[in-house]
């Protein structure tokens, strides 16, 4: 008689304890979980993943390494913010072997890059949009507005994107013709490329509001230029506008702003008018799409615009000089240059044309 | 009695609260937690970011073991001038893109340059540098048209004779060798074209000679002439773009190279007449009718205001590679 009562209590005492067991274990997991896995990551925050093609020895950091440490501490939430905002921690993601994916998928977090590019027919046309290709292929998170000079969007134009993969936009806007002139002149008060680099910000402002959440940095990439990679993950960062050197422009081997101690843009290093509000390149500069969508008015001058005061025209309405971010090693390093390719010399073809003018070339 | 009745009565109210509570708990489970002393932007981010590293990680391991692809060898001399990195890094962009492509680059130089060297360690590319100097009398002098002397002669020997030297000719010697400039533009569907090779391929190449384009014609799937706005009479006029080798062709004739000494465009046919007859070539790019190649060339950048400073000791800061 006395193990019935003593059977009855100890079941009695597990079904006590049970629900309590079972509660706390699986609210610890799921409150824990994520508090571990910030205790793991915050130590090593992930700056971002750049895709960088190297076939060295690892550089992939490990993300699980002091997982052991993280376990020990327990319930304690509201120390988390202090760990958090170390950002002496901060590491990049490289990795090992390149993928074949082209272009590279596409990253909920990573800033996605527009990238203007007014365009026009003539015979380097199809090549320089495909070496641009080319090149755009490896950035991740990379929009492209190319903007015909035409009445009409092109189907060389048209198939070319098409058939890259990559996320683009095709506008065309044409330039007037001055009829004075004669042949194919356009109207030479307006500098080229202008007309089609402000459709580009138009569209912008009409697709996106001021209001969304999605980063998005602009910049001005001319179609016979040559970019490296590592440029567009400067840019990537800009807040407001920043701005590096450019090679071969104004006749020097490269023009670059002027950047002091404290990391701000005091000046512009360059012969051909330094006194410019800003003496720099269509391919110097980034601008963070948040600022151009605050700034409506913002646009290219299109009239009555000097000789390389261009950029300023816009730059002017948008940011002062203190507020420019100087990247590429604080402005030491070249990492883009005005190539210009060369007009050939089609005497072959004649009056008549000797090719066959359905190849496209 | 009545003590122990209420003590089951508390009991299952007990029990009854601790399953309601419990129930209540897992429902929460999965649901946003409102730990608002947790910076959540950061959190998210974290874990979102830790997810696209897992998914990539395991994006790399899924990758299917290729069938075994021949290997592109492309030869490019260049020479130091100021648009030389501009060019290779434009150029290198484009190979990233093709797989097994080994890329010889032979510098018109006494020595390997700085320049060249750290460029092609951190281009992520399978290459080879080498150096050769261009003789003197074969060289422009400054103010020569650039079609009076055959450039890149020696460069793309050396080439040649590196691959002779260093790729083993055994029977399963699978792989195409292409002579590419670095000013020129390629496109990523012409290495696809080449890469299946078995003698020597050819197809149109835009903006040379002259003309839009310049190509072989092709009639019933075979080459009959070429499509050329300057000497047709040549035995291959193509440019220096315009054809690929198998690599066992090139390794079978250790003689075949090119010419130095022979007549203006004729550079080409020196190098091909031993190897292949016209019958023989492969015609590519949908018989010969697209462009995937185009020969452009860069201008050489105006460096007026540069030399001024230069004269008054103000040049740009020659430590900053350009």
């Amino acid at each position: 008689m006395v193990e019935m009562p003593k059977r009855r209590d100890i079941l009695a005492i597990v079904l006590i304890v049970l629900p309590w067991t079972l509660l706390i274990t699986v609210w610890h997991q799921s409150a824990i979980t994520p508090l571990l896995t910030i205790r793991k990551a915050c130590h090593h925050l992930v700056k971002e993943i750049f895709i960088i093609p190297e076939r060295l020895a690892a550089r992939r950091h490990r993300l699980a390494d002091d997982g052991a440490e993280g376990r020990h501490e327990t319930g304690q939430g509201s120390d988390s913010k202090e760990y958090c905002s170390s950002d002496k921690d901060i590491v990049e993601v490289v990795r090992t072997e390149y993928v074949y994916t082209r272009p590279p998928p596409w990253s909920d977090v990573l800033p996605t890059i527009h990238v203007v590019t007014p365009t026009y027919s003539r015979p380097v046309q199809k090549a320089e949009l495909t070496r641009l290709a080319n090149t755009f292929l490896h950035v991740p998170n990379l929009h492209w507005i190319l903007v015909e000079d035409a009445q009409r969007r092109t189907p060389l134009v048209s198939r070319l994107l098409r058939e890259t993969g990559l996320n683009y936009t095709h506008l065309n806007v044409e330039t007037p013709r001055n009829y004075k002139l004669r042949g194919d002149a356009r109207d030479p008060r307006i500098p080229r490329g202008t007309m089609q680099r402000n459709l580009a910000l138009r569209w912008l402002r009409e697709t996106f509001s001021p209001n969304s959440t999605q980063p998005g940095i602009v910049y001005f990439a001319d179609d016979d230029n040559t970019y490296s990679l590592e440029l567009f993950e400067e840019m990537r960062s800009t807040r407001k506008v920043s701005v590096w050197p450019v090679a071969f422009v104004g006749g020097l081997r490269y023009e670059s702003p002027k950047v002091n101690a404290a990391g701000k843009v005091y000046g512009w290093k360059t012969v051909f008018d330094p006194h410019r509000p800003f003496a720099i390149d269509m391919a110097g500069f980034a601008v963070n799409l948040r600022l151009i969508l605050y700034k409506p008015q913002a646009y290219f001058k299109l009239r009555g615009v000097k000789g390389g005061y261009q950029e300023s025209s816009l730059l002017r309405e948008l940011v002062t000089l203190n507020d420019l971010e100087p990247k590429a090693a604080n402005c030491t390093k070249i990492l883009v240059w005005h190539t210009r390719t060369e007009k050939p010399v089609l005497v072959n073809e004649g009056k008549k044309g000797f090719t066959d003018p359905n190849v496209e070339i | 009695m009545r003590l122990r009745f209420k003590l089951k009565t508390v009991f299952i109210l007990y029990f009854t609260v601790s399953l309601l509570g419990l129930i209540y708990a897992l429902m929460h489970l999965g649901q946003h937690c409102e730990c608002s002393e947790h910076d959540m932007t950061k959190d998210r981010t974290i874990s979102r970011l830790l997810g696209k590293l897992h998914s990539l990680q395991g994006h790399t391991k899924k990758e299917p073991t290729k069938p075994h692809l021949p290997t592109i060898y492309v030869i490019t001399p260049t020479y130091a001038r100021l648009v030389q990195k501009a060019e290779l890094t434009r150029l290198s962009q484009t190979f990233l893109h093709v797989p097994q492509l080994h890329w010889i680059v032979v510098e018109d130089s006494s020595q390997r340059t700085d320049l060249v060297s750290h460029f092609l360690e951190h281009s992520g590319l399978v290459f080879t540098h080498l150096h050769i100097p261009t003789p003197q009398d074969r060289k422009l002098q400054e103010g020569d048209p650039n079609w009076l002397k055959p450039r890149g002669v020696e460069q793309r020997n050396e080439g040649l004779r590196w691959l002779r030297e260093n790729i083993w000719a055994g029977e399963t010697a699978e792989g195409v060798v292409y002579f590419a400039d670095d000013d020129n533009t390629y496109s990523l569907q012409l290495f696809e074209e080449m890469r299946w090779t078995q003698r020597v391929s050819v197809w149109p190449v835009g903006l040379v000679g002259g003309m839009r384009y310049e190509g072989p014609v092709v009639e019933q799937g075979r080459v009959v002439r070429f499509h050329t706005g300057w000497r047709p009479s040549r035995p291959f006029p193509l440019d220096m773009a315009g054809f690929a080798t198998s690599l066992r062709l090139v390794l079978r004739n250790p003689e075949a190279r090119f010419d130095g000494n022979s007549p203006m465009g004729f550079v080409e046919s020196s190098f091909l007449q031993g190897l292949v007859t016209m019958e023989e070539l492969e015609p590519k790019a949908e018989m010969c009718t697209k462009v995937l190649v185009w020969h452009t060339r860069t201008e050489k950048p105006k460096m007026k205001r540069e030399e001024a400073l230069q004269a008054q000791g103000l040049g740009s800061d020659s430590k900053v590679e350009v």
